[in-house]
């Protein structure tokens, strides 16, 4: 009957997880728009610096639970 | 003269006292029948006015996102505010099911005629989005139109129970709005990933299809209204592996898909799976993985009478792959869970065709949902 208090969630920010075509090199960044999964992109690759890189992922990372509770 | 400590016979001081408390106790015997309710009412009226307020707040920020998005990509002279307001307020009406004979088909043709009405308002409005953009737009749009719907049912309810002052009516809406406000939430978070274009939750069925065939050898082409289908070979069988177009917003008609394939290949095909996202109940665990039979596929159940019965025809059997997730993860961003379920399903999958399906034999694999920010592998 008594009223409960909540704040408006954040939303949550996805990240765009790529893929070096040329080393395999896994590599994360925040999502921008026009992205999506499958999508050849011209970024560098951290590690060999090559140029190609695709998206193999975009997802937000999940939230931890308590443990101890029944799940 | 009667003195005051003779009120009720008694004497002293405390009897006194003690006969007021009683009949203060007796009053509220009395009186509470008559007004707890009227106490209740206003306790629950004021607790909706304040929850009304957040889905208010939920509502107009939608919208707004909404109205940005949609003038990002709109043509010269067009009032965005009157268009949408035109399309929140839309309608489709429910084929009569007084005599059911037919009526999957008459749904069909409403339900399309629906789509394709909606789609076509949302791409005049926004004569500057490509093909992609505006099946994305016409989900936002959606979204804006479901939390709309939600915010006016609830104030159609609570206003009826205040002009009524019927309890009834606005206890039940009472107890609904935990549901409400959750659905309320994921509706929000929606409308920013459609804004953007991010993989959501109901999309991993379709990632499962395209993991599957991601890196293969296979011939491509469009199988139905934005329904692709991906031709290869695996370890001698014929796969085909059935989706909806991305990276659009957009699930695409799988089940004319899997008719044509049908038509074409006749009795060579030995098995249809079917991918899908599947409602978890509470406390279970996101992004599992489980088997099943059927056609796992939601929507109007067109598409689900429309595959069963051809599948029956042909006595093929039906297997399904359901991913758990949550109504509200299934219209938000994607999670890491879900994401890293679309392989194990892959994987799950290449083992069922090898262990179901003979060499030599055809097999469908659709994968449902939406494409929202899921291209073509």
């Amino acid at each position: 009957m008594f009223p409960q208090r909540r704040g408006v969630r954040p939303v949550p920010k996805p990240l765009t997880h790529l893929k070096c075509l040329e080393c395999g090199t896994l590599n994360s960044r925040p999502f921008k728009e026009g992205d999506y999964v499958f999508k050849e992109v011209e970024e560098k690759c951290p590690k060999c610096g090559a140029n190609r890189m695709k998206i193999v992922g975009i997802y937000v990372e999940d939230k931890v639970t308590k443990k101890g509770k029944p799940s | 003269m009667l003195n005051f400590l003779q009120v009720a016979g008694q004497q002293d001081l405390i009897s006194v006292i003690s006969s007021l408390i009683w009949i203060l106790f007796m009053m509220i015997f009395i009186l509470y029948p008559t007004f707890s309710q009227r106490i209740q009412l206003s306790y629950i009226l004021r607790d909706l006015e304040r929850r009304l307020q957040k889905l208010k707040v939920m509502r107009d920020e939608v919208r707004r996102k909404t109205v940005e998005t949609l003038k990002k990509y709109s043509g010269d002279g067009v009032n965005v505010d009157e268009e949408l307001d035109k399309l929140l307020l839309s309608f489709m009406i429910d084929p009569e099911s007084m005599d059911p004979y037919g009526i999957v088909y008459k749904l069909e043709h409403i339900v399309n005629t629906w789509e394709d009405t909606f789609e076509e308002h949302v791409k005049s409005i926004c004569a500057k989005a490509d093909e992609t953009w505006s099946k994305t737009l016409t989900n936002l749009v959606e979204v804006a139109r479901g939390m709309d719907y939600l915010y006016r049912v609830v104030r159609h309810y609570y206003l009826l129970g205040k002009k009524t002052s019927n309890i009834y009516i606005v206890l039940q809406i009472q107890m609904l709005m935990p549901q409400l406000m959750e659905i309320a939430e994921a509706y929000r978070q929606a409308c920013y990933a459609f804004t953007q274009g991010q993989p959501i939750g109901d999309g991993v069925g379709v990632l499962a299809a395209a993991k599957l065939v991601e890196g293969l050898e296979k011939k491509t082409y469009q199988v139905a209204k934005d329904t692709i289908v991906h031709e290869l070979e695996m370890d001698g069988r014929k796969i085909f592996v059935l989706r909806a177009a991305g990276p659009g917003g957009t699930v695409g008609k799988p089940a004319d898909g899997v008719l044509k394939i049908l038509e074409s290949e006749g009795d060579r095909v030995k098995a249809i799976i079917m991918i899908d996202a599947g409602l978890k109940l509470e406390g279970e665990e996101s992004g599992k993985v489980v088997e099943g039979i059927g056609a796992a596929i939601g929507g109007t159940g067109v598409d689900k009478y429309k595959i069963e019965e051809a599948s029956k025809k042909k006595n093929i059997p039906l297997y399904a792959f359901v991913i758990y997730q949550s109504i509200g993860e299934a219209i938000t961003p994607m999670k890491k869970s879900i994401a890293k379920a679309a392989e194990e399903t892959a994987e799950k999958v290449k083992k069922l065709i090898s262990s179901k399906v003979e060499e030599g034999f055809s097999v469908i694999v659709a994968g449902i949902g939406n494409t929202v920010g899921i291209g073509i592998s």
